[in-house]
């Protein structure tokens, strides 16, 4: 009897929660077109970031032919996939967690709080950055390019770099939201968001460079591994069944654990705010 | 069976923690890893029920804990003690049935987008609401008729006047008919005519639509000429609960009466038991009640000839000013 | 002073965890790069030498890079905040100036030991001695930082959203100052060509003559392009500044 009713209601509050998104999305865009500058420099911007990643290891493999367990050709489709994670970051969260200590100060929280609607997605969703969707282009290109010079492609694989993505997405998004709602507790907490920025940096790099202890740390306690290094596997090695296994469960408990966190920090918030 | 009662309280009350800010260096570096923490009572144990369909009245001075009893009962924050049902429901647990009955609208922040127009944002609110497209329409073009502020419906945020901002607030936080409406100074900042023009609306729409209303406000003018029931805050207690006539009535008699004749008294006069008229003076001001006054107009005239007769009435600001005068006096 | 203090957890997270996290990351890339290189050298340097240029690079950056006050200083331009200071222009840079040095020097005094303590516990080749001459380097480099800073906040007078200047050029200045990579793993014409420019000064230079990189004479060239770099930024700066200022009263804002 129970579970069809939870079921029911997953269903509905997906549903609105879709809708929402499809109507934050629509209001975002018209309020980006008005400064239509910002397609520009963002793209400039990020174009910075992406040579910084890439001419790092270009550079590090006129030096040596592997890194961890990856050759040049292999290293480039890791950097695809992180790039298009990143872009996807940058389109839907990084607005809107980057800014959520800000909106803590301004009390614009609180305006959130009281629509009924649930308050880690709107918190989460709230604006999205339609600007950033030129980097999405930017990224599928640099990944057509690196997934072009990879002599032993598998078109199989292709269907698990694709299932995996947003399972690499749903990481980032739980370790970066974590880190922003500590804001709640901390109200001049900036500086922690670094912290959030040097873990990221982790998982920027192919997890197997890591000595065994930590690339088992980054892929359980701060699962920062398997934003991309693990949706590169999918594609560069033969599937790796148990770790497939981990990373599609690990979603459902990282974002359980998210808004169980949420909810903690708001408890801390409402009694400390006046 | 419906409860009749919108809000009810017992014992609620909230207390916030802060910590002493060091002065000095070392008193710094000390509070690097110690810190000595105060305890505030925002507000004290305090009992409240308020029917549906009232308005009721909130005013205090800042830091009065007016504020936090309206985010206590929108379910902002909760409570440290005590407990509290707002339309049957703990309002702090803000389940999503109970948000869609209620609306906060606080005077100084805006809910609506600041680069769209707010017809973009309306929509927005549709969907956050589960509303009807269509009937939400109408109802902004309703409200904003009687807002008389159609012509803005579609113009960016950001490029309205502070009263067209707060217009276009209120008609998004009307959207969805709320059975409870919590108005955190809706006209703060405004001229007189865009003030005017929010307060009319006010009073026509809570006529028509009959919700609950708690209202905060500087201008006294708003509460009283929409409140029904006035409450009164000082230092985190209710001073005061009763209508607003009834307040100005307790608080101070409501009329002040000037009388000038043409020379001074040689003499000490006396009207009643009450009122002294000294000597070597030919100008008097009396408090009085409206009995009083009949008193008094029929025997002024037969003391000598009077110049100059007024009567006026105290305004609704002195009158709580007095009020938490006498209090703090007494406190 | 004072006011740094009191962000207690921030300050902690500035000065200590987040360099240590970094230089985390880098010594354990380049463990795992000499794994796969299968050579001891790489550019003519062992892994020891990677390992000490790893570690003293993140801290160095941390000290030479500046976010926030940039961003404080953007802020007011836009904000129209200088209303005071609007006849002084020297007073806004000098504020913001000495406001910097002061975060800077306490940031350095509360994390250098870390690089210190953990060079000599791994026993990497680290020229202890030369400290005092690589920080009178980067010192002088935090004025063309602060400078920069200076330049990009007066932008704020002609555009609005100027922060993302501040990210291009802070993206750009990872690669250039040298903190992702010594500069000499670069291909010849590229690493000549950042040398020339003033940003090795930030990381690089001080950094490989520490580690032993490079020898005084290409260390000494960071006074003279930070320098030239300082001039030139100054003049554009100064320049903008007087012009802004003249827009900005103009409009009566």
């Amino acid at each position: 009897m129970g579970a069809p009713i939870i079921l029911k209601s997953f269903w509905t509050e997906t549903k609105k929660n879709f809708s929402l998104l499809v109507g934050l999305f629509k209001a975002s865009f018209i309020s980006d077109l008005e400064f239509r500058f910002n397609f520009a420099t963002r793209i400039i911007t990020d174009i910075f970031w992406y040579l910084a990643q890439v001419v790092t290891f270009e550079v590090l493999f006129l030096h040596t032919p592997i890194i961890g367990h990856w050759n040049i050709n292999q290293t480039r489709v890791f950097l695809g996939v992180l790039f298009i994670i990143d872009a996807l970051y940058m389109t839907f969260l990084a607005d809107n967690l980057d800014k959520f200590s800000e909106k803590v100060r301004r009390g614009e929280l609180d305006l959130l709080l009281m629509k009924p609607v649930n308050s880690q997605f709107m918190v989460s969703f709230q604006r999205v950055a339609t600007a950033s969707l030129g980097n999405l282009i930017i990224a599928l290109m640099w990944m057509t390019y690196a997934l072009y010079q990879l002599p032993d492609l598998h078109p199989l694989r292709i269907f698990w770099l694709i299932v995996l993505i947003p399972v690499g997405f749903s990481t980032l998004y739980v370790v970066r939201f974590c880190f922003s709602v500590v804001s709640l507790i901390f109200v001049r907490g900036e500086n922690i968001q670094f912290i959030w920025f040097q873990l990221y940096k982790l998982g920027m790099r192919p997890d197997s460079i890591y000595f065994p202890w930590l690339r088992y740390i980054v892929l359980t306690i701060l699962p920062v591994g398997l934003i991309a290094s693990v949706p590169a596997r999918a594609i560069l090695d033969p599937p790796n069944w148990p770790l497939f296994l981990w990373a599609f469960a690990s979603v459902p408990i990282f974002i359980w654990f998210s808004n169980r966190f949420w909810k903690y920090c708001l408890s801390k918030y409402n009694s400390a705010s006046s | 069976m419906m409860n009749s009662l919108a809000i009810e309280a017992q014992g609620l009350s909230r207390n916030y923690q802060t910590y002493k800010k060091a002065e000095g260096i070392t008193s710094s570096i000390q509070g690097f890893w110690k810190r000595e923490y105060i305890y505030k009572q925002a507000l004290k144990p305090t009992d409240l029920q308020v029917p549906r369909g009232q308005i009721v009245g909130l005013v205090g001075a800042n830091g009065a804990g007016k504020t936090t009893l309206l985010k206590l009962l929108s379910g902002l924050i909760a409570p440290t003690g005590g407990t509290a049902h707002v339309l049957g429901h703990a309002p702090w647990k803000r389940e999503a049935i109970f948000l869609k009955r209620i609306s906060l609208l606080l005077g100084q922040k805006n809910q609506l987008w600041w680069d769209i127009s707010p017809l973009d944002s309306y929509a927005l609110l549709t969907r956050i609401y589960d509303l009807d497209v269509i009937e939400a329409r109408k109802k902004v073009m309703e409200l904003a008729t009687l807002l008389r502020c159609e012509h803005v419906l579609d113009v960016q945020l950001r490029r309205l006047s502070l009263g067209e901002r707060m217009k276009m607030e209120i008609i998004g936080s009307l959207l969805h008919s709320p059975d409870i409406l919590f108005l955190d100074e809706p006209t703060i900042g405004l001229d007189i005519v865009a003030q005017s023009t929010i307060r009319d609306f006010l009073i026509r729409y809570v006529k028509s639509k009959g919700p609950t209303v708690i209202l905060t406000s500087h201008y006294m003018d708003d509460i009283a000429q929409l409140a029904d029931r006035l409450l009164l805050m000082s230092q985190g207690s209710l001073m005061y609960d009763g209508t607003v006539e009834e307040f100005a009535a307790q608080a101070d008699r409501n009329l002040q009466l000037l009388v000038r004749f043409e020379k001074d008294f040689l003499t000490e006069e006396r009207i009643g038991l009450d009122f002294v008229l000294p000597a070597g003076q030919r100008e008097f001001t009396f408090s009085v009640t409206p009995k009083d006054l009949a008193v008094l107009m029929s025997r002024l005239p037969q003391l000598g000839e009077i110049v100059d007769l007024r009567t006026e009435e105290m305004d609704f600001e002195g009158v709580i000013r007095k009020f938490l005068e006498k209090e703090s006096r007494v406190l | 002073m004072i006011s740094n203090l009191e962000y207690r957890i921030n300050f902690i997270v500035d000065a200590l965890i987040q360099p240590c996290i970094t230089t985390v990351v880098e010594i354990v890339l380049w463990m795992a790069i000499f794994r796969g290189a299968g050579t001891d050298m790489i550019g003519g340097f062992t892994r020891e030498y990677y390992l000490a240029y790893a570690l003293w690079a993140t801290f160095v950056a941390r000290i030479s890079t500046s976010w926030l006050y940039e961003f404080r200083m953007i802020e007011e331009v836009e904000q129209g905040t200088i209303n005071s200071l609007l006849v002084r222009p020297l007073s806004f840079y000098e504020y913001y100036l000495s406001q910097m040095l002061g975060y800077k020097f306490v940031t350095t005094i509360f994390s250098l030991w870390i690089p210190i303590v953990v060079g000599i516990y791994l026993d990497l080749p680290v020229h202890l001695d030369r400290l005092p001459i690589i920080f009178l380097l980067i010192g002088y480099y935090l004025f063309l930082v602060h400078s920069m800073s200076f330049l990009i906040s007066t932008f704020a007078f002609y555009l609005n959203k100027v922060n993302y200047f501040t990210s291009t050029k802070n993206l750009a200045l990872w690669l250039l100052t040298g903190e992702l990579f010594p500069i000499d793993l670069m291909p010849e014409a590229w690493r000549d060509f950042v040398l020339s420019l003033p940003f090795v000064s930030g990381v690089y230079l001080p950094i490989g003559y520490l580690t032993g990189r490079i020898g005084f004479g290409v260390f000494i060239q960071g006074f003279q392009t930070v320098t030239l770099g300082l001039i030139i930024v100054n003049v554009m700066g100064y320049l903008l500044w007087a012009q802004g200022l003249k827009k900005y009263s103009g409009t009566g804002a």
